[in-house]
């Protein structure tokens, strides 16, 4: 118990920077995955193809491979970036939107069709049927399924911990190391501080989840 | 299309280029081997630690098979490296030739039990003398002071010293010894990584200014890639001596080994040993540290 | 049979074909719509009549033919055919109205977003166009909070608030409960009589008696028969339309 308080300063560090890749990478992934799944659905058969081969291939490698691409391979073609927070945001969101088109695609695709038909007979363009009329609807059955995602990405925020990024995960390793006879308390102290950002957000997932149920 | 397929060529590459570095730690260094010439009937105490093993002709040794320049198994199966080197000036004064020697694998984690059960009669295997350990083994020596040094690429001129990193960033495994001293001592930035062979990619792509740890760990990073790492400098700045392991209260035995070393370094057999392998990326020979007779 | 001038039709089908895989679902089709006609299209289940009345703002695309509005060919999907759209209203069976949406927005939608009218005057029409269909009153509820006929009159509103050269009703009243239908088909009774270009799939007789400039009978995908009222409803020439009829009267 002793070991988490005296290296509460470490702790606050990885976890601030794990608030950081989490919050960062899942505003970006929110925005792209939007986008992804907008593209799934568009009339444009080009889209369709890129966003359905990005998100079967992303959704189904290791988000380690998304880290060794983006911390390895891009500094190779000449990417190079000296702050390794880069890296991880771009593997994490990389990874994340991919999960977020499917949640968004379903989301839409839970929408009545009636719903697009009577949108366009009213003449609005495909981008305006899809942000006036679809996405909000589609909005309130996707948030639920969001927030588990973006629950996910939080933990997963933990693989940068091996890819030169000192965040919450890492500094437990680090202190585990320097307190070997108190390991358990270590891996205690690093559980409570995810904790702290995941209980709050399936806190919010439960209320969003029974506010769309009184909803209906 | 055209730009497309480029692209995936250069990731190829890369991807290739990585299987191949960690492909290449397999192929081990071209450090060359030395028969020192053996003992003819040398004499010992009767019921001696020496004498057993001289009389059976044989000895087994304990040593690291993965460490480039020390202990690492090449191609014909047997062990090269400082640390054979010194196994075999041992075995000769025994009365023993090297390919009477038997070779045995020892690692971190297993030393001490091997030594206790009698499974190896001395492990020479970057074995750090510490006192936790001098509870269970005894240590001949030392026979080498390793300690923290910097790794960085071959056209870096600017970084000699841990002090030139200063704010800078710097590769080292999390939670280390080495990645704590570099940074509270000497103010750098630490980039963590899962591994040391890990650092060697952000330090390629000078992302990171050094990687750092025991120069025997680096320096066998820069003999595996010559043309591409080389170490700051020879010096160290922490001091982490490397002792012949032994089964405890065998003080005749470890006396004995304490005055070959000495011997050793005296007749210059020690730097032709670390000439042949070590030598061959970290030139300076050290001298003998001054041997603990406890 | 009312003669037609191709060039003065609001609304032309030539040679229209479309298939479901296998199935024939429109077969060869030609049809021309004058402004200010009221052509109610009746048939059997199956016989292609919806399909018909959605081909004409493209929520299903054609095999080959050719379909006119105002003159213009209909366009590939795109900025044309979403401007095109906006010219031709569309009630459907279903109601279809923007569920997050409350009443008003759902008729101020179009002018805003599409047409660019400021939010004021999309306002002032909209409220004017929903005390026209008599539920003035319930603008700033949600569709849900409405009955099935409110809905269908929200509808019908929707679609007027674009100012559309031509109506389309796709069963407007086949999803209603028997009391509310009146109080639509009362609503399109109005329209008509006001002048605007109507389109109507029905399965209601009496407004096709009341209301109709002419009568489409489909069968199979076909144009059976293409008449006025009276001439349809009192003397059928085809046997389909024959049998059709009969089949009407006996339930």
């Amino acid at each position: 118990m002793d070991v988490i308080i005296e290296n509460l300063p470490q702790y606050w560090d990885g976890f601030l920077r794990t608030l950081f890749l989490s919050v960062v990478s899942g505003i970006i992934a929110l925005i792209f995955g939007t986008v992804l799944a907008a593209a799934r659905v568009s009339p444009i058969a080009a889209l369709r193809g890129f966003s359905m081969v990005y998100v079967e291939i992303v959704r189904n490698t290791p988000l380690t491979i998304a880290f060794f691409f983006a911390a390895v391979v891009l500094p190779r073609l000449g990417i190079t970036f000296q702050q390794f927070e880069v890296a991880a945001i771009i593997a994490l969101s990389a990874y994340t939107s991919a999960f977020i088109a499917e949640a968004v695609r379903s989301g839409v695709n839970s929408v009545p069709v009636g719903q697009a038909e009577a949108a366009r007979s009213i003449g609005m363009k495909f981008s305006q049927v899809l942000t006036l009329i679809i996405l909000p609807q589609a909005l309130r059955t996707v948030i639920p399924p969001l927030i588990n995602i973006l629950i996910a990405l939080v933990k997963n925020s933990s693989v940068a911990g091996a890819f030169y990024v000192l965040e919450l995960f890492g500094q437990g390793k680090q202190l585990a190391n320097a307190n070997g006879d108190a390991v358990v308390w270590v891996l205690v102290g690093v559980a409570f501080f995810y904790l702290l950002i995941t209980i709050p957000l399936g806190y919010l997932a439960n209320v969003v989840e029974r506010k769309v149920a009184i909803a209906r | 299309m055209k730009a497309f397929l480029t692209r995936r060529k250069t990731l190829l590459v890369a991807a290739s280029a990585a299987l191949a570095l960690s492909l290449s730690a397999c192929g081990g260094s071209s450090s060359t081997t030395t028969n020192p010439p053996v003992a003819e009937k040398p004499s010992f105490a009767a019921d001696s630690t020496m004498a057993k093993l001289s009389n059976a002709g044989k000895i087994t040794i304990g040593t690291k098979f993965d460490q480039p320049l020390f202990g690492q198994k090449g191609l014909d199966g047997k062990p090269v490296g400082f640390d054979v080197e010194i196994g075999k000036l041992i075995a000769a004064k025994l009365g023993i030739p090297a390919d009477k020697i038997e070779w045995v694998e020892t690692v971190s984690a297993n030393r001490e039990e091997f030594l206790k059960q009698g499974k190896v009669d001395m492990i020479v295997a970057t074995y750090t003398i510490n006192d936790k350990r001098k509870t269970q083994v005894d240590f001949a020596g030392p026979y080498y002071e390793a300690g923290q040094a910097l790794m960085v690429n071959k056209d870096n001129n600017s970084i000699t010293k841990p002090e030139d990193l200063k704010g800078k960033n710097v590769c080292s495994v999390t939670g280390s010894t080495p990645a704590q001293t570099i940074v509270e001592k000497y103010g750098a930035v630490l980039v963590p990584a899962a591994t040391y062979s890990a650092c060697l990619e952000p330090l390629r792509n000078h992302q990171v200014e050094a990687v750092t740890t025991d120069n025997v760990i680096l320096a066998g990073f820069v003999s595996k890639e010559p043309d591409a790492f080389k170490l700051a400098s020879d010096q160290t700045f922490t001091k982490e001596p490397y002792g012949i392991g032994l089964k405890k209260d065998d003080k005749t035995f470890r006396m004995w080994i304490n005055d070959q070393l000495e011997a050793f370094a005296k007749d210059g057999s020690y730097k032709k040993a670390w000439d042949a392998t070590a030598g061959t990326v970290i030139k300076t020979a050290p001298e003998l540290p001054a041997i603990n007779r406890y | 049979m009312t003669t037609q001038v191709p060039g003065d039709a609001l609304v032309s089908l030539k040679a229209v074909n479309k298939h479901y895989g296998q199935l024939h679902v429109l077969k060869d089709i030609n049809l021309n719509v004058r402004k200010g006609e009221v052509v109610v299209v009746i048939g059997p289940s199956g016989s292609g009549k919806s399909t018909l009345c959605r081909a004409i703002n493209r929520l299903e695309t054609i095999d080959d033919g050719e379909i006119r509005i105002d003159g213009k060919e209909l366009p590939a999907e795109g900025k044309e055919l979403a401007k095109l759209r906006a010219d031709v209203g569309m009630v459907f069976q279903s109601f279809n109205l923007f569920a997050h949406k409350t009443i008003l927005e759902n008729v101020t939608l179009g002018p805003i977003k599409v047409k660019g009218v400021s939010k004021a005057e999309a306002d002032k029409d909209a409220m004017a166009l929903l005390e026209r269909v008599g539920v003035g009153h319930q603008a700033p509820k949600l569709p849900a909070q409405l009955s099935g006929g409110q809905q269908q009159r929200v509808a019908i509103a929707r679609a007027l608030a674009m100012k559309p050269k031509v109506m389309l009703f796709d069963e407007p009243t086949s999803a209603l409960d028997p009391e509310m239908i009146n109080e639509v088909l009362d609503v399109m009774v109005q329209l008509a009589k006001e002048g605007m270009t109507m389109i109507v799939v029905t399965h209601e007789m009496g407004f096709a008696r009341k209301a109709a400039d002419r009568v489409v009978f489909m069968a199979d995908g076909q144009i059976v028969e293409d008449a006025t009222p009276e001439e349809f409803f009192s003397n059928p020439k085809s046997s389909r339309a024959k049998d059709f009829l009969s089949k009407l009267l006996t339930h």
